[in-house]
C-alpha cells in the first residue's frame, strides 16, 4: 500500500493511544453509574474534540462508546442496576451469578465476552463494510416489520416458568411504550394532557426502576438476614468456562453486528436477541436467568457486537444508526470531514488509521476492564444495609439527571413498585422490557411501510429480506410450540 | 407452626395468580372501555383502520383481557408450579418497611426543594437507621456520598441537579 | 410604626432605582458575573446539540467566562422553553438555542404555559441551515415542476424525522401551496429516515443541507431545490423553490434557524455583551469552518429583526399546521 507511511504517521502518535485510553475510561466509568449514559458523555466530550485532531478526536469518542457498553454490565451485575439500557439483559443472569458469590466471575465473562465481540465487529467493520452497508440500504420498513416480529418471538423463550404471565407482562410493556405523541399524526396517546408524558415514558427511569427498586423494597421488607461475612466476589472465569461460551459469544457477535449494522435497532435488542438464541441452543438452558454463564456471555457478546457494527452505516454511508454515532458525525463535520462514500476516495488513510485506533481500543478495552474489575468486584462484599441506601441514591440522581425532571423520580419508583408487584406475582420483567422497546419500532414500520405503500399490504412480501424473516419468525414460533409440548409430555410422565 | 406457614404460602400461590388475573382483568376492562376511546385521539380521515393511532392500543388491550382471563382460569385450576418458590419470604419488621417509604417520599417530595445534597443525606441516614447500621464511622458515608456524587454530576458531568435549598 | 416601614420602603425604592441607574449605564464589561447557562431544549446528539456545544465553546473565549451546555429535552422543545420562560434565579446568565422547534412547537401545541413571543428577548440569529428538497438517483424526475406535476395525480411519500420538525412541516408547506397528493412518513429522526430515500422507499424528502449533502455530492441523492430564500454556495447550481415561480412557490422560504433567546427579564448589558461576544464568535475562522460544514449561512438578523422574524415564522406554520391538520 502506497499511503501505508501516511497511515501510519496519522495513527502513531501519543495523542492517539491517551485519546483511546482515556476515552475507554470515562466510558467504563460513566457507563456503570445508572442514569449517566455513555451517550450524555460522548456529548460532553466532544467540546473537548475541537481543538484536537481529527484521529484522536474520533478515537476518543469511539472509546467512551465502547467503554460504556462494558460498563453499563458492571452494576447490572453487582447491584442489578443496568448502568445502560443494553445491559439489563446481562443482569438476567449476571446478578444471580453475583448473588450466588460469583460477581467476579460473571464480570470477567461479561469482559471476556464484550472484548470478543468487540473484535469480531471491528473486524466486521474493516473488512465488510462495503457488504454489510448495502443490507443497511435494503433494509427499508417492511423488512424492519418483520425482523421486529422476529424479535417478538424472543419474549416466548424470556417467559420463564408461566407463559400467559410472560405475554401478559410484554402486552403491559408495548401498551406503556405508546405513551406519548403518535408518531404519524402527532395526537396525544393516553398521556392525560401531561407534557412530561409527551415525548413518551423515560426508558432509564423505568431501566432502574424496574430492577434496582424491586430488589430494595424487598430488601427493607424482608426479616433481617444476619449477614454472612464471607468473601463474595469469588473466583474469576476458568478456561473450560470460556470454552463451553465460545459459541454463544461468536453467534452472539455475529447478531450484534447485523443488528448494528442495520440503523436504528440498537444494541439492547441485539443483547436479548442474542441472549433468547443462546439459550434455545444450549445444553444448561434451564439453568438460564439462574446465574448461567453462557448467558452473561451471550447478551454482552450481543450488546457488544453492535459497536463497531453502528460504525459501519455511519462512515461508509453517512448515516448515524443511533444517537452516539450522530454525535460522532458532528466531530466528524467539526473537522471538516464528512462520512460517507466520498470519504473513502479523499481521506482513505485516515480512515485506515482509524481502524488502527479502533482495533487497539478492544485490547484498551480488556486492560481497563481488568482492572476496573478488580476493585467493582469488591463492590459485593459490603453488606446490602450499607449498599442499598447508596444505590438508591445514585439511582435517584441517576433519574432524575436524564431529562433534569423530578417527574423522572416519580416514574422511577413508580416503576418500582411495579418492578416490585411483578417479583411477588411471578411476572417476569424481561418481556416486559422487551415489549416496552419494541413496541413502537413495530407499530411505527407496520405504519410506515403502508404510507410507503399507500396501502398495499403485498409490501410486507415484497422480496427475499422479508421472506427470510418471515420464515425464521414462524419457525421461532413453531419451535416454541413444539417445544412447550415436549416439556409437557417429559414432565407429565414422572408423574403419571 | 413452620408446618402451617408453609401450606399458607401454598394456598397463597393460586390465590395470587387469581387476584393478579383480576386485577389486570378490570385494568383491561378499564383501559378498552373507557381509556382508549377517551384518552387516545383519532383523526377523523382514515385510509386504512391499521393507521389509526387507537389500533394497536385497542388490539393490545383485548389480548391483554384475554390473557388475564386465562391467568384467571390457570390460578384457579393448575396446581402451583415449583417456579413460584421465589416469591415467598418472611416479612421483616414493619417499621422498617415504613421508613423505608419515607426515605422514598423524601427523594420525590424534597428533591426540588432541598436540594440533591440534603435529601441524599437525609435519605440516606434513614435507610441506615431502618436496617440498623451499627458502625458508626459508616454514617460518615451518608454524608461523603451525597456530596461527593452530586458534585461529580454537577461539576464534572454538567448535570444540573438542584444544589441548594433557596 | 406607619412611618417606619414607609421610611424603609422609599429607602428601599430608591435604592432599586440607584441600583436600576447605575445598571442602564453599566457597560457591557459587567457581564457575565458568573457561569452562563446554554440551554438546549433537545436531547443529546441533535444538530441544535452539536450546534450548541460548538458555539459555547467559541462563547467561552468571547465571554471569558464559563458556558454550560445543559440539556432540556422534552415535547419538541416546549419543555426546555417554557422552563426559560418561568424565569427564576439564574434567568439572568441563561441562554436558550432557538430553532424551528420554537415556532412549530408553539403552533402545533396547544394550551402552552407560555407565550413564545413575548416571555422572551431575542438576541441573535446564529445559523441558517437550509433544507434541500431532494429525490434518489433513481427518481424520474430532474425539475421541481416536472415533480408537481407528477404529483397531481400520483401519490407521493415523502420522509420526515419526526412530526413537527422543520423537515416534516417544509413538506406539508409544500404540499399545501402546490396542491400535490404527498403522503408524510415518519422516522425517528434524520439518520433513520436517510435509509428510505437512499433506498427509494419514500419519493421525496426536504431534508437538513448537512444530512444530505455528501449524499448530493456522490450522487446517491438528486437535489431538486433548496427551501432558501437564496441560493446556498454550497449548491450554487440547485435553483431556489420560491425561483420556480409556478404553483405559489414563490412564497416558499424556510430554512432550519438557529439563535439564542433568554427569558425576558435578561438584563440589557448581558444583551450587549452577548451581541458584542457573538459577532466576535462570527468572526471565528473555526465558526465559519463549522458553518460550511453545515453547509449553513451565518444568521442575518438580531434583536427587533429577529423578534419580528420568529413573529412571522410563527404565524406561517400556524397556518400550516392548521391546514394540515396537525395539532397535539
Amino acid at each position: 500500500m502506497e499511503n501505508l507511511s501516511e497511515v501510519l504517521q496519522l495513527f502513531l502518535s501519543i495523542d492517539n493511544f491517551i485519546a483511546i485510553a482515556l476515552g475507554v475510561v470515562i466510558g467504563v466509568t460513566v457507563g456503570s453509574i445508572p442514569g449517566l449514559t455513555a451517550t450524555m458523555a460522548v456529548a460532553l466530550a466532544l467540546p473537548f474534540t475541537f481543538s484536537m485532531q481529527p484521529v484522536a478526536a474520533i478515537l476518543l469518542l469511539v472509546g467512551i462508546y465502547k467503554g460504556g457498553m462494558y460498563g453499563g454490565s458492571i452494576t447490572a451485575i453487582l447491584i442489578r442496576t443496568p448502568g445502560s439500557p443494553a445491559s439489563a439483559c446481562t443482569l438476567l443472569d449476571g446478578y444471580p451469578m453475583a448473588q450466588q458469590g460469583n460477581a467476579k466471575k460473571a464480570l470477567k465473562t461479561a469482559l471476556f465476552s464484550s472484548v470478543i465481540a468487540d473484535f469480531i465487529s471491528n473486524i466486521a467493520l474493516i473488512f465488510f463494510a462495503a457488504y454489510l452497508a448495502k443490507i443497511a440500504l435494503n433494509f427499508g420498513a417492511p423488512e424492519f416489520f418483520w425482523l421486529i416480529c422476529f424479535s417478538l418471538t424472543i419474549i416466548i423463550s424470556l417467559a420463564s416458568g408461566s407463559m400467559v404471565k410472560g405475554l401478559l407482562a410484554a402486552l403491559m410493556g408495548i401498551l406503556l411504550s405508546l405513551v406519548g405523541l403518535d408518531s404519524v399524526f402527532g395526537s396525544q396517546r393516553l398521556t392525560f394532557g401531561n407534557y412530561n408524558l409527551m415525548d413518551s415514558i423515560s426508558f432509564i427511569p423505568l431501566l432502574i426502576g424496574l430492577f434496582a427498586i424491586p430488589e430494595i423494597i424487598e430488601f427493607y421488607r424482608k426479616k433481617a438476614l444476619p449477614h454472612i461475612k464471607a468473601k463474595a466476589s469469588g473466583v474469576g472465569m476458568t478456561l473450560a468456562e470460556l470454552k463451553r461460551c465460545m459459541k454463544s459469544i461468536v453467534r452472539g457477535s455475529l447478531i450484534g453486528v447485523i443488528i448494528g449494522a442495520i440503523p436504528g435497532t440498537g444494541a439492547t435488542a441485539a443483547a436479548f436477541i442474542s441472549y433468547s438464541d443462546a439459550r434455545r441452543r444450549s445444553p444448561n438452558k434451564d439453568n438460564f436467568g439462574k446465574g448461567e454463564v453462557e448467558g452473561v456471555a451471550a447478551a454482552e457478546a450481543g450488546n457488544n457486537g453492535v459497536a463497531g457494527a453502528t460504525l459501519i452505516p455511519l462512515l461508509s454511508l453517512g448515516i448515524p444508526g443511533d444517537v452516539i454515532t450522530a454525535i460522532i458525525l458532528g466531530a466528524f463535520m467539526v473537522h471538516g470531514l464528512t462520512p460517507g462514500p466520498i470519504m473513502f476516495q479523499e481521506n482513505l488513510s485516515l480512515i485506515y488509521a482509524l481502524f488502527l485506533g479502533i482495533m487497539l481500543s478492544s485490547l484498551i478495552l480488556l486492560v481497563v476492564g481488568n482492572a476496573a474489575i478488580k476493585y467493582f468486584s469488591l463492590i459485593a462484599d459490603i453488606p446490602k444495609s450499607i449498599l442499598f441506601p447508596i444505590v438508591l441514591m445514585f439511582c435517584v440522581y441517576g433519574a432524575y439527571a436524564v431529562n433534569n425532571m423530578t417527574f423522572d423520580i416519580w416514574l422511577m419508583l413508580a416503576f418500582g413498585v411495579v418492578g416490585y408487584l411483578f417479583n411477588r406475582t411471578g411476572i417476569p420483567a424481561a418481556p416486559f422490557l422487551i415489549g416496552f422497546i419494541l413496541g413502537p419500532m413495530f407499530e411505527d414500520n407496520l405504519r410506515r411501510s403502508l404510507l410507503i405503500s399507500n396501502g398495499d399490504m403485498s409490501i410486507f412480501v415484497r422480496g427475499p429480506i422479508t421472506w427470510f424473516f418471515i420464515a425464521i419468525t414462524f419457525g421461532s414460533i413453531a419451535f416454541a410450540i413444539f417445544r412447550f409440548f415436549k416439556d409437557r409430555n417429559a414432565k407429565l410422565k414422572p408423574t403419571s | 407452626m413452620l408446618f402451617s406457614g408453609l401450606s399458607n404460602v401454598k394456598q397463597i400461590k393460586d390465590t395470587l395468580d387469581v387476584i393478579t388475573g383480576i386485577v389486570l382483568l378490570l385494568l383491561s376492562l378499564m383501559l378498552v372501555l373507557y381509556l382508549v376511546p377517551n384518552y387516545i385521539g383519532e383523526p377523523a380521515i382514515l385510509q386504512n383502520p391499521m393507521m389509526s393511532p387507537r389500533w394497536l392500543p385497542n388490539i393490545v388491550s383485548w389480548l391483554m383481557l384475554a390473557f388475564s382471563v386465562l391467568l384467571i382460569l390457570q390460578g384457579l385450576l393448575v396446581a402451583n408450579k415449583s417456579e413460584n418458590d421465589e416469591r415467598k419470604f418472611i416479612k421483616g419488621s414493619f417499621r422498617r418497611f415504613v421508613i423505608m417509604v419515607i426515605a422514598f417520599l423524601v427523594y420525590v417530595l424534597f428533591f426540588e426543594t432541598l436540594g440533591a445534597i440534603l435529601t441524599g443525606i437525609l435519605a440516606t441516614v434513614l435507610l441506615f437507621l431502618a436496617h440498623p447500621v451499627r458502625t458508626w464511622w459508616v454514617y460518615s458515608f451518608a454524608v461523603a456520598f451525597p456530596v461527593g456524587v452530586t458534585l461529580l454530576f454537577v461539576n464534572v458531568m454538567n448535570v444540573p441537579l438542584p444544589l441548594m435549598p433557596y | 410604626m406607619k412611618k417606619i416601614v414607609s421610611a424603609t420602603c422609599i429607602a428601599a425604592c430608591s435604592s432599586t432605582l440607584l441600583l436600576a441607574a447605575s445598571l442602564s449605564t453599566a457597560n457591557a464589561a459587567d457581564w457575565p458575573t458568573g457561569d452562563v447557562r446554554l440551554v438546549v431544549p433537545y436531547a443529546p446528539g441533535g444538530t441544535t446539540d452539536v450546534l450548541s456545544r460548538r458555539v459555547a465553546d467559541l462563547l467561552q473565549d468571547a465571554l471569558d467566562a464559563n458556558v454550560i451546555v445543559e440539556n432540556r429535552p422534552g415535547a419538541g422543545s416546549t419543555v426546555g422553553t417554557g422552563r426559560l420562560a418561568r424565569g427564576g434565579r439564574d434567568a439572568d446568565h441563561t441562554l436558550l438555542m432557538a430553532s424551528p422547534g420554537h415556532t412549530i412547537g408553539a403552533a402545533i401545541y396547544p394550551d402552552l404555559a407560555y407565550d413564545p413571543v413575548e416571555d422572551f428577548v431575542f438576541i441573535q440569529n446564529i445559523i441558517d441551515i437550509p433544507n434541500v428538497m431532494v429525490v434518489p438517483a433513481s427518481s424520474p424526475y430532474n425539475t421541481v415542476v416536472e415533480f408537481i406535476e407528477a404529483a397531481q395525480d400520483e401519490n407521493m411519500a415523502f420522509s420526515h424525522s419526526g412530526v413537527g420538525s422543520s423537515i416534516h412541516m417544509s413538506g406539508e408547506l409544500f404540499k399545501t401551496l402546490t396542491g400535490s397528493q404527498m403522503t408524510a412518513v415518519p422516522f425517528a429522526g434524520s439518520g433513520a429516515a436517510l435509509p428510505a430515500l437512499l433506498g427509494g422507499d419514500v419519493d421525496v424528502s426536504f431534508e437538513n443541507m448537512p444530512t444530505v449533502y455528501s449524499h448530493i455530492k456522490s450522487g446517491d441523492l438528486r437535489a431538486l431545490a433548496v427551501t432558501s430564500a437564496e441560493r446556498s454556495p454550497y449548491l450554487p447550481e440547485v435553483p431556489t423553490l420560491s425561483e420556480i415561480g409556478e404553483y405559489n412557490l414563490d412564497q416558499f422560504t424556510t430554512t432550519a434557524w438557529f439563535g439564542l433567546i433568554a427569558h425576558k427579564s435578561f438584563p440589557e448589558e448581558g444583551y450587549e455583551a452577548m451581541q458584542e461576544a457573538l459577532d466576535e464568535v462570527m468572526e471565528r475562522q473555526e465558526f465559519q469552518d463549522f458553518a460550511e460544514q453545515l453547509g449553513a449561512q451565518a444568521g442575518q438578523v438580531e434583536g427587533e429583526a429577529f423578534k419580528q422574524f420568529v413573529i412571522d415564522d410563527l404565524a406561517r406554520w400556524e397556518e400550516v399546521a392548521q391546514q394540515a391538520g396537525i395539532s397535539q
